[in-house]
């Protein structure tokens, strides 16, 4: 709580590097899911720039955070700080879509060092990240850390997990009947150390989310089935690092962790956000790029 | 009587699913990373599980597409992660979810599937087209063993090997067991049983055992046929299969399950390519399964679906007429 005014200056400026990185991205091909990626950009700055575990240096280190990113179609962002992070160099950037290039149209863990999960196929994110939450558990139990790991006396001691593993969803994502299978398993299994993020913008590709299926209500339907549920404004970098940081105080208390983030679809791009723009083309999503680059970057 | 080659002597019926078995709890002894992933349809010995490896076990329920991601990021993180069920349940329900969570990052996630046509279970049980469709997706090694020692080696093979695996234990009446302790199994290797002079009868599974009834009724009418059990269908053993059309220049193929994108196409594919020769296919023509009743005298649906010794038998005299009106 109190985050300082320097900090969240430094997240927003990064924020809108990061939206660059993703008009350049869109470019290569004048394609691309603008809508969810500008959506989902504060919240990537927030866990990358600031709240997990990460070594760009050694991206298979064993004891990092694991960002699974289950809208895979999104990708961009997390491309995007990557390359902010000096994992790939910035001309990378213009090879998104191409042959041979680690920056694929979906993401894919097999090609691409930094990436967790080879999603695209919508709903099984939550799964895999329950699954990644359910190793670090039998890791824990099977491979106890030892006394020399602690100062403290064993009896007070509350181990802090070895990894927490967040998972970002869609909201249109949330039509799988998979998500939900995984939300029963991650309550039987206790897993505390999954955090899932829900980008909930409210809109889908054929139209409003809760018109094309209704997912409302969403905090109860999460809370039924045995979830800590927090609603926060998804572009307020306050509300997105206290929420972080209040699950991450809650380790221990036996439930997994949800927080539902109000974003808008295509945010920061005013044609973007007027048509709720879900996969860019032509030139509707370059008239949208050239606004993008006077505000975040510069015009090349 | 038929004479065999080396490390065959065929004996009496026993279940392959021990074998299975018996693999699973030696190789959940030796490494403490095997997880037992069920999906409420129990898993093999699992009475000893629940004694001895019960933290070990982790139950789904029925959630199969749950199960298979759960199962890759295990995998992911370095476990060893076995899987148990029906074909229809874990894998085609969860299709997607092993193309897509586990085969293309390559997990090292087992499955053990039940499949086939025989028996009581009726048609959403007993599929047929389960192997077909899996037969296509990259990075997955199938296997289909023939009796209680090669799925005891089958299946221990398996546990050693790195990357997804699939075991296939047939729903079917027990097969001989045909191979002695010391059968040297390989992945990818296919086993010639008898060598033979007029046909080969290429089989794989349970179908090894009609293969080996149909040769002593075919030396009554004095041919000579060989059998040679393919156990990996996937990669398949070329060499074996060329080899064997060389030899006896007829090949039928015998499997239980749809005989499209089944075991007879993929050695069709491999005589078109490489030494055309006459062939007989024989299998599940284009069918869904169905309940039926097997007693000692009378198997209904071996008969319904004509699998059986005599049908395979029909099938080599057609494959040899047509091997010599091609001479």
């Amino acid at each position: 709580m109190g985050h300082s005014e320097a900090l969240i200056l430094e997240l927003e400026a990064r924020a809108r590097t990061m939206s660059d990185h993703c008009l350049t991205q869109f470019c290569t091909f004048s394609q691309g899911h603008v809508g969810g990626t500008m959506s989902v950009m504060e919240i990537i700055t927030s866990l990358y720039f600031h709240h997990i575990k990460f070594d760009p240096k050694n991206p298979d280190w064993p004891e990092r955070d694991r960002v699974i990113m289950s809208k895979a179609h999104c990708c961009e962002a997390i491309y995007a700080a990557l390359v902010e992070l000096g994992m790939y160099p910035e001309e990378t950037l213009g090879t998104y879509y191409c042959y041979g290039s680690p920056f694929q149209g979906h993401a894919d863990r097999w090609c691409t060092p930094g990436i967790d999960f080879s999603g695209g196929s919508l709903g099984q994110g939550l799964s895999f990240a329950a699954g990644l939450a359910l190793a670090e558990k039998l890791k824990m139990k099977f491979n106890p850390p030892s006394r020399e790991d602690t100062f403290l006396p064993r009896y007070i001691v509350r181990y802090n997990p070895r990894f927490r593993t967040y998972c970002i969803l869609g909201d249109g994502e949330l039509h799988e009947g998979q998500v939900w299978e995984a939300a029963m398993f991650a309550n039987k299994f206790k897993l505390d150390n999954l955090i899932a993020i829900v980008d909930y913008n409210k809109w889908s590709l054929d139209g409003p989310t809760n018109d094309v299926m209704q997912i409302e209500p969403l905090v109860s339907k999460w809370r039924a089935f045995g979830w800590k549920v927090y609603e926060i404004d998804g572009h307020d970098f306050r509300q997105i690092l206290d929420a972080l940081d209040l699950v991450v105080k809650q380790y221990g208390d036996n439930r997994p962790k949800v927080i539902i983030a109000h974003t808008i679809k295509g945010r920061g791009v005013s044609n973007w956000e007027e048509l709720h723009m879900h996969l860019g083309r032509g030139d509707e999503m370059m008239k949208g790029v050239r606004e993008g680059r006077a505000k975040y970057g510069d015009m090349e | 009587m038929a004479t065999w080659n080396k490390h065959v002597a065929i004996g009496e019926p026993a279940m392959t699913y021990k074998g299975v078995g018996n693999a699973i709890k030696a190789a959940f002894i030796k490494d403490p990373n095997t997880l037992a992933i069920l999906e409420d349809m129990q898993f093999p010995e699992i009475e000893w599980f629940t004694d001895n490896m019960f933290e070990r076990m982790i139950e789904c329920g029925i959630a199969e597409q749950n199960g298979a991601c759960v199962a890759a990021a295990l995998a992911a993180e370095g476990f060893v992660p076995v899987l148990n069920n029906f074909l229809f349940a874990s894998m085609s329900r969860a299709y997607n979810q092993i193309r897509q969570s586990i085969l293309v990052d390559r997990f090292n996630v087992k499955f053990i599937s039940r499949e086939g046509v025989w028996g009581e279970v009726g048609v959403s049980h007993a599929t047929v087209e389960g192997i077909g469709s899996l037969r296509n997706l990259p990075n997955l090694v199938i296997m289909n063993p023939a009796d209680i020692v090669e799925a005891e080696k089958a299946t221990e093979a398996m546990m050693q090997y790195i990357g997804p695996v699939m075991v296939r234990v047939e729903l079917s009446p027990n097969p001989y067991t045909i191979f002695t302790d010391d059968y040297p199994f390989d992945i990818g290797k296919a086993y010639s049983l008898r060598d033979g002079k007029d046909a080969t009868i290429i089989a794989t599974g349970y179908m090894v055992t009609e293969a080996i009834k149909a040769v002593d009724l075919l030396e009554k009418d004095g041919l000579d046929v060989g059998v040679l059990n393919v156990c990996t269908w996937k990669p398949i053993d070329e060499e074996a299969i060329v080899a064997a059309a060389e030899r006896t220049g007829a090949i039928v193929t015998a499997e239980n399950c749809s005989d499209i994108n089944g075991l007879g196409d993929a050695v069709a594919c491999v005589l078109s390519e490489n030494l055309p020769t006459p062939l007989v296919k024989v299998g599940v023509e284009d069918e869904f399964g169905q309940s039926g009743l097997i007693t000692p005298e009378k198997d209904e649906l071996m008969e319904h679906f004509a699998l059986s010794a005599e049908d395979l038998a029909v099938s080599v005299r057609e494959c040899i007429k047509k091997k010599e009106r091609a001479r």
